[in-house]
């Protein structure tokens, strides 16, 4: 909601604007630190035992050809409520992976890694989530009514407090579009979030078309981490938009015990997601 | 506060009585049109006596017995000599005219009232006038104050397209901009690329940059203090002009038998203007317009009355889909009243108000906020004797803040009507003020202004975990907002909390000859109100918050001193300013806050400090084929926001950090030069340090997408701002007594299309998957045409 108020801005602002070129600028560059994305998505109708975490190391803003895959950390996930613990393999290639994770819903999990001599640990609580009754697909629901969108309805439980996570990809597509959302102003109401594609220049390819198909997750988050993931979204889609919120540091929920300053980027989230996939007529 | 009032008093008495003297008051009026004069030195020739008049064209004088050449002097004006034989007190009434030289008429049209004053204490304040303004270059040919006064040192803006101005490294919000004494909360139109003040209309400016006299308050860096025309007081009268964006009418005339006069200005953009016949926007609709009424009624020598209003709007609908409308409304009454020839009064009643709305036609949601208030004021100007001057004063403003309320558009919409609590609060103050000249060489001004805010009741405030609205979460490094435990309902009748300040001020100025003095001054002042802004611009939706429980009002201490010289005449004049201050609960978001639609912005915000100082240098060129000035100012802008009761280190890991106003050097050349009866050419070059701003100093990746690191708050600059701007006039019929006179304006804005960067943004090209930066310029090179006339 708040997203779209400030998207509201940002779309006068680029009515008002002329031009933008490219420019290039010096930046100092950070030394690197730990990455860690840590997203245990259990999608509906599965078991969820088989999660992967992927680890990387950040690196100079305009590096394009980049080695930094993190070999050699050893990664568990105790379930602090069971006290249950979940193995994660190197595969040398960045990603740790377990076939044997339960998702409980509203459990603890606890996240702890070792690299290079230091400990990151991290917690967060299965966060559940309401199902996608429906998904449609219109021409009116988006910006322009003369391009095709696709929406998905959700029910928002009553009690307050529920956050969301939603991806859309399209089939071929190389990056995802990520949106968030709060029952701040439509707690219990149910909700329709749309996906159309402008077609401008710079973004990814072409509007909707009929035979298109989009893969469309929603996923139960906890506060924390929409405050996270939102201002990151929103500081990864503010493209030169003077109103855009200044951007700042993000701290995700990676810590390092042994050595604070020394925090790593990304985040551990445990999230139940529903996922729908869906093909233009 | 009483005691020093009798004090004061008695002061003025001892000096009034002590010998046989008369007074003269009255008023001057510039006899073309009844326009009351403001700032036009009144004195005695060969004498050390003088006044200058007042916002109302008001002086007074007093001088021991005898016969005396009576001099009137306001430069572009033509000077004025009367005999004046003082045996008893007197009213008299100027008028003066235009000087009618062919070579000076236009020589007027720039910096006339803007001559420094070597004598007076007051420091920091510059004056322009309407026609000034309507002859700098100006984009796109449309005339505007706000960018006008950023010529002169020691303001700048915060980018092109950004509202506001700022002065001496402060923020916008410091600055308390008055229309007619009402206060304007946005000065902007179209999101800053213009501003509301529509140069028909205007009278006479005065910025105070800091050395603000005792009757101003509420705000800590500036007042910028904006008189409407009165209006035609002689004949009815038209003037109006077509250009790029808008078109302007202006009516005026005498009412009520010359009695009295009346002023109604219309000022609208064209429609269309942004939206041209391009397919994908033809149901755009951006446009804005403002309405200046003014009237005012001279019941007689001793009595008048004043009405003025203002009412400005902007208006985007973009394909019925996002409709976004603001805009300030304000009037006032005010009548003046002459108690006796030394004892003049103002009483004003003034409300003032700004609104905007979001319709979201997408997701069904109508967004609509304000800030309101009722204002009483009444000044007293006591002219106690040659040596001493007395201003004081009381007022009164009572705010209301709605800083939201959401409304579902239809019944199928997902929204839920949320109206965040509604904010009063109750601005008092009372002043004192004295200008006295303690010998010949020395002249003080000192004061005393008290202020007084009380938060009113009439909403719930949330009491927190260890009173904490903030908190720091060790583990994250991060600041969080506090847990609620309950809240507390106050009552209409009650007070939340409630502040009170005293403001000293004090000015000192001494002539070192005809022609040079040196000035210092203290200032301090408080600001009950915040503006809290975390976006690269102000925008329409930023909140107004009052003080309260969690936020303490800023208060700033100023410290200047100056040197001011007249060379060859006054043909050139030379200012040099210092000035250092600091401002305490300056208030700062914290990473990541959000501060749209929340009713407890406590929970996004720390108290910090800030502190700016720099060197300004103004020298003009006063008279001449040649007019004009070149500023500079080397400066330094910065703030801390330690965590306090929050804990941890604070934003920016509790280091100084630059404020997103601070700019190193600030030049501006402006100059016009009259080349003949019809030509005139003036231009305007700008060159300042880049904004502060913050870059990415790595990225990493997430959800498949490359996500930037940023540094430190402010840690870099944008590139430097500077451009070129040409202008010229072509006034066809040199007649002056010819009724239709008509000027067009040729223009052209950024001469060099230099693309200053409002911003820079570092994206992931989602095609190839690069990191770009990308610069977004705002105008380049751009050619206007503007036609104007009177009639």
């Amino acid at each position: 909601m708040k997203a779209l108020i400030k998207f509201s801005l940002i779309a006068m602002g680029i009515i008002l604007v002329s031009c933008e070129d490219p420019i290039s600028v010096d930046l100092n560059d950070a030394p690197p630190r730990l990455v860690v994305e840590a997203s245990l998505d259990w999608e509906k109708g599965t078991s969820g035992n088989n999660q992967t975490i992927k680890l990387t190391t950040s690196t100079p803003y305009f590096d394009t050809e980049i080695i930094n895959d993190v070999l050699g950390a050893s990664v568990r996930v105790t379930n602090t409520n069971t006290q249950q613990v979940f193995i994660f393999q190197d595969q040398n290639n960045g990603l740790y992976t377990t076939s044997s994770f339960v998702p409980r819903r509203n459990d603890p999990y606890r996240l702890e890694i070792q690299y290079n001599g230091e400990t990151y640990t991290a917690t967060e609580t299965l966060t559940p989530v309401t199902e996608i009754l429906e998904v449609s697909q219109s021409l009116e629901g988006g910006f322009d009514d003369e391009l095709l969108d696709v929406s998905i309805f959700f029910q928002d439980p009553d009690e307050e407090g529920n956050y969301y996570l939603m991806r859309f990809i399209e089939e071929g597509d190389q990056f995802p579009v990520l949106e968030t959302e709060s029952d701040e102003f439509s707690n219990g109401n149910l909700i329709d979030e749309f996906f159309e594609k402008d077609g401008d220049a710079g973004t990814q390819e072409e509007e909707f078309q009929v035979g298109d198909t989009v893969t469309i997750s929603l996923y139960g988050i906890s506060e924390q981490y929409f405050n996270y993931i939102d201002l990151l979204i929103e500081q990864y889609d503010s493209g030169g938009d003077p109103f855009a919120t200044t951007p700042a540091r993000i701290r995700g929920n990676c810590i390092n015990t042994s050595n604070p300053d020394n925090y790593a980027h990304g985040y551990f989230r445990v999230t139940e997601v529903d996922v729908v996939s869906y093909t233009f007529e | 506060m009483k005691n020093i009032l009798i004090a004061f008093i008695l002061l003025a008495s001892s000096q009034a009585f002590a010998q046989s003297k008369y007074s003269i008051r009255g008023t001057v009026e510039d006899k073309k049109n009844g326009e009351t004069v403001i700032g036009a030195t009144v004195y005695l020739e060969g004498t050390n006596i003088g006044a200058m008049t007042n916002e109302y064209g008001f002086f007074s004088l007093t001088a021991p017995e005898g016969t005396y050449q009576l001099v009137i002097s306001y430069l572009g004006y033509a000077e004025t000599r009367t005999e004046v034989i003082l045996n008893s007190n007197q009213t008299l009434n100027f008028e003066i005219s235009e000087s009618r030289t062919a070579l000076e008429e236009v020589v007027i049209t720039a910096e006339e009232s803007e001559r420094i004053n070597i004598r007076e204490p007051q420091m920091g304040v510059t004056k322009l006038k309407a026609e000034t303004i309507k002859q700098m270059p100006a984009v796109l040919g449309e005339v505007d104050l706000i960018k006008s006064i950023q010529m002169l040192p020691g303001v700048t803006q915060n980018g092109e397209g950004s509202a506001g101005f700022n002065v001496r490294g402060g923020a916008a919000d410091q600055n308390l901009v008055l229309l007619d004494e009402a206060i304007i909360y946005n000065t902007s139109h179209f999101f800053g690329f213009f501003s509301v003040f529509n140069p028909d209309a205007i009278k006479d400016i005065k910025l105070y940059k800091g050395d603000m006299p005792s009757k101003f308050g509420g705000r800590v860096s500036s007042v910028l203090d904006v008189r409407q025309k009165d209006g035609n007081s002689k004949n009815f009268g038209m003037t109006g002009g077509i250009g790029v964006i808008s078109s302007r009418l202006t009516a005026e005339g005498p009412l009520f038998s010359k009695k009295g006069s009346f002023l109604v200005a219309g000022r609208s953009s064209y429609a269309h203007l942004f939206t041209p016949a391009i397919e994908e926007v033809k149901d755009d609709k951006i446009s804005f317009y403002d309405l200046n009424l003014k009237a005012n009624y001279e019941i007689n020598d001793n009595n008048r009355v004043y009405l003025s209003g203002y009412f400005g709007r902007d208006i985007f609908n973009i394909s019925n889909f996002i409709e976004n409308n603001y805009g300030n409304f304000s009037g006032n009454l005010r009548w003046n009243h002459v108690f006796n020839d030394k004892l003049f009064s103002n009483l004003s009643l003034i409300y003032s108000k700004y609104d905007y709305q979001v319709v979201l036609d997408f997701v069904k949601l109508d967004w609509i906020a304000d800030i309101q208030n009722q204002h009483l004021k009444y000044d007293f100007g006591y002219y106690a004797s040659d040596k001493l001057k007395l201003d004081f004063g009381v007022s009164g403003i009572y705010y209301r803040l709605n800083p939201g309320e959401v409304r579902p558009t239809s019944d199928d919409s997902p929204i839920n009507y949320l109206k965040l609590d509604q904010k009063r609060a109750l601005e008092t103050g009372a002043y004192i003020s004295a200008e006295h000249k303690l010998t010949d060489k020395l002249t003080a001004r000192y004061g005393l202004r008290y202020s007084a805010f009380s938060r009113m009741g009439g909403q719930n405030i949330a009491n927190y975990v260890d009173g904490r609205p903030v908190v720091y979460n060790e583990n994250l490094g991060i600041y969080e907002e506090g847990e609620i435990v309950d809240e507390t309902f106050y009552e209409k009748s009650e007070s939340i909390k409630n502040f009170g300040n005293l403001e000293p001020r004090l000015g000192l100025a001494y002539q070192l000859n005809n022609n040079a003095s040196v000035k210092a001054s203290y200032t301090r002042s408080a600001q009950y109100l915040h503006l809290l802004s975390n976006t690269s611009s102000v925008t329409p939706l930023d909140v107004w918050t009052p003080s309260g429980p969690y936020a303490d009002p800023q208060l700033s201490n100023q410290y200047s001193v100056g040197y001011y010289r007249k060379f060859n005449d006054n043909t050139f004049s030379l200012e040099v300013e210092a000035y250092y201050k600091n401002v305490e609960n300056r208030i700062d978001y914290v990473d990541g806050s959000d501060l749209i639609g929340t009713n407890t912005i406590e929970t996004e915000i720390l108290s910090g400090e800030a502190r700016a100082y720099g060197l300004e240098v103004l020298l003009r060129k006063n008279k001449g084929k040649f007019t004009g000035w070149l500023a500079y100012t080397l400066s330094k802008s910065e703030q801390r926001t330690p965590g306090g009761d929050a804990g941890g280190p604070g934003i920016n890991d509790g280091k100084w950090y630059n404020t997103p106003f601070d700019r190193t050097h600030d030049f501006s050349l402006t100059g016009s030069y009259k080349l003949s009866d019809k030509w005139t050419f003036s231009t305007n070059l700008v060159f300042q340090t880049g904004r502060p701003v913050t870059y990415p100093n790595g990225q990493y990746e997430y959800e498949d997408l490359s996500i930037a690191s940023y540094s430190l708050r402010n840690e870099d600059r944008l590139p430097a701002y500077h451009r070129l701007d040409l202008s010229a006039i072509y006034r066809p019929n040199s007649k002056k007594d010819r009724r239709w006179q008509g000027e067009w304006v040729f223009g052209i804005y950024n001469v060099y299309n230099r693309r200053n960067a409002a911003t820079i943004s570092f994206n992931q090209n989602t095609e190839t998957g690069q990191n770009e930066s990308t610069r977004l310029s705002i105008f380049g090179i751009i050619p206007s045409i503007t036609y104007n006339f009177k009639f």
